[in-house]
């Protein structure tokens, strides 16, 4: 058994190194690949934390009576709170309203025409966020019953759209992403079999000696692995040199989104690894099939 | 015909002692390396490369296999180490019916035959030794087994002093002896050589048949295949003659062309 690993290994290092051409075209074509693989990933994470961010954002308001009173509003909120669907309860007062209607007037560039009112237009609020943004149970319902609301605004439908197109683009990512692997990975298993039928010579001759089917293989599968983790290797070298422009760029196109990098890098991480090897094993395993016994 | 064959008692190093104590007198044996029974190849586009071929090889014979091209010898060297199936009939090789061989055991089989052709099929990369101790290492044999068993070998083949130089800087018929010493280094129970001679001289051809001769001496069967009719003759060895499929002739003391 160790002689087998060892000679494994120390064949896979020769065949590296006998056809260094092949090998970092091989090694070149992996990268490649890799980091299309990495940067649609990285595009499809992004999309994934904004379509959450926006998700987060759904929510019922009710209006409330300019009536209401204070204990009114904290019975509603305590009663909110029993229902399993409710997440939180957020109260916007009126004078709240007003400043975060002003803030985004000033954000937008335009004139404020607010202070020439005499009276606040605006009415207090209740914001209610959802467990789940597409179960709605009967949050709307019981508050429209309460007497202390003046009207709930209907967002089932606005809901109900957005939730259609951020599952068709969840869909459309991961197909897109599926697509791209089997590529990949055609693309790869050519790289590599080019790289062992320059070799069909000594696989002949191992054939012709005795040599079992595993002593023709796993040197191949081992060679694969080598490409595939230097592939790796390179990959996230150049993706971590990029990493700053990739950040800006991702923050200009998403603008506010609360995107998690630490994750997103430990997932890169293991992604490209995680490809690189598996492609490089797969890729010999397939190209190297058609030499053993039959 | 008896088809039966029991495994050989001693084991492959004793019986090699004994032989080389006998040393250079024909082995006489009842025992069979090779036997074909009724064999019928029909590759899958309907051509029928061999018919009804019976063949037995006892231990430590000499048989040359002649034929035109195309005769079938090829496909027979094929169907014997196993690269080819019959499409009928049995090939028995040292008491092991091939058909019936689990594919996990094809490679133990392989290592019963030494295996040379013409174009000697070495590795240009590697040295002399290297390309000889290749057959070794690809079939998992301890290292401190290799350099003894590769040494010796050289020695036999006389190739000693060239063994670090490269197949390139060799002459044809060294080359073929790198061949020929890969080929033994496995204690192989037949050397099967496919025109061993077709691509060199004549002078230097002699010198590979003067050590096949020697091989076959120590007591390793041989089946050579062979378009040289001068080689043939001159050794009244036992020949078998191919034609379309059939074996048209086998006789002890043969020469090339039938004598009508």
């Amino acid at each position: 058994m160790f002689t087998f690993v060892a000679f494994s290994l120390k064949r896979a290092w020769e065949g590296f190194w006998r056809n260094a051409l092949m090998s970092l075209a091989a090694t070149a074509t992996m990268v490649l690949m890799l980091l299309l693989l990495a940067g649609f990933w990285i595009l499809q994470a992004g999309l994934q934390a904004g379509l959450e961010y926006t998700e987060s954002k759904v929510e019922v308001v009710a209006d409330l009576k300019d009536t209401a009173t204070p204990s009114d509003v904290t019975a509603i909120e305590d009663r909110l709170h029993l229902m399993p669907e409710v997440k939180d309860v957020h109260y916007v007062s009126r004078e709240d309203a007003l400043a975060i209607y002003r803030a985004r007037l000033a954000e937008q560039g335009e004139t404020d025409l607010t202070r020439y009112l005499d009276a606040n237009p605006l009415h207090a609020s209740l914001e209610v966020k959802l467990v789940d943004p597409k179960v709605f149970g009967d949050v709307v319902e019981k508050l429209r019953a309460e007497p202390a609301v003046d009207k709930v605004k209907e967002q089932q439908k606005t809901v109900d759209s957005l939730l259609t197109i951020t599952n068709v683009l969840r869909t459309a990512g991961t197909v897109i992403l599926i697509v791209i692997a089997l590529i990949v990975l055609f693309i790869i298993v050519n790289t590599i079999r080019l790289a062992v039928v320059a070799r069909a010579e000594e696989i002949e001759i191992m054939r012709l000696v005795g040599a079992s089917d595993a002593f023709i293989r796993w040197p191949f599968v081992f060679e694969g692995a080598m490409v595939g983790l230097l592939g790796a290797a390179l990959t996230l070298g150049v993706l971590f040199v990029a990493a700053d422009p990739i950040g800006n760029f991702m923050i200009g196109f998403f603008t506010v989104l609360p995107l998690r990098f630490g994750t997103l890098t430990r997932d890169i991480i293991v992604l490209v690894a995680g490809a690189g090897l598996g492609l490089g094993i797969l890729g010999s395993w397939v190209s190297v099939r058609t030499y053993l016994i039959r | 015909m008896t088809l039966s064959s029991s495994p050989s008692a001693a084991p492959a190093s004793v019986r090699r002692r004994l032989l080389r104590r006998i040393g250079g007198d024909h082995v006489a044996t009842d025992r069979a390396v090779l036997i074909l029974h009724d064999v019928t190849k029909v590759y899958p586009n309907g051509k029928t490369a061999l018919g009804d071929v019976d063949l037995v090889i006892p231990e430590g014979d000499f048989v040359f296999l002649v034929g035109p091209s195309g005769a079938g010898k090829s496909t027979l060297i094929k169907l014997l180490i196993r690269d080819e199936l019959a499409t009928r009939g049995a090939v028995i090789l040292d008491g092991q019916d091939l058909a019936r061989l689990p594919r996990r055991n094809v490679s133990k089989v392989r290592r019963k035959i030494g295996i040379v052709f013409q174009d000697f099929k070495l590795l240009p990369t590697k040295t002399v030794w290297e390309n000889v101790a290749f057959a070794l290492e690809v079939t998992g044999t301890p290292r401190g087994r290799i350099r003894p068993a590769v040494d010796r070998v050289l020695a036999l083949v006389g190739l000693t002093a060239q063994q670090s130089q490269l197949p390139g800087q060799l002459s044809g018929g060294e080359q073929q002896r790198t061949a020929i010493a890969r080929a033994l280094v496995h204690d192989p129970r037949l050397i099967i050589a496919d025109e061993p001679t077709g691509n060199l001289d004549p002078l230097i051809s002699w010198e590979i048949i003067q050590l096949l001769l020697r091989i076959n001496d120590l007591g390793v069967t041989v089946l050579m295949a062979t378009h040289n009719a001068d080689v043939v003759t001159a050794l009244r060895k036992r020949v078998v003659a191919l034609e379309e499929g059939r074996i048209i002739r086998d006789e002890v003391g043969g020469i090339y062309h039938r004598v009508d």
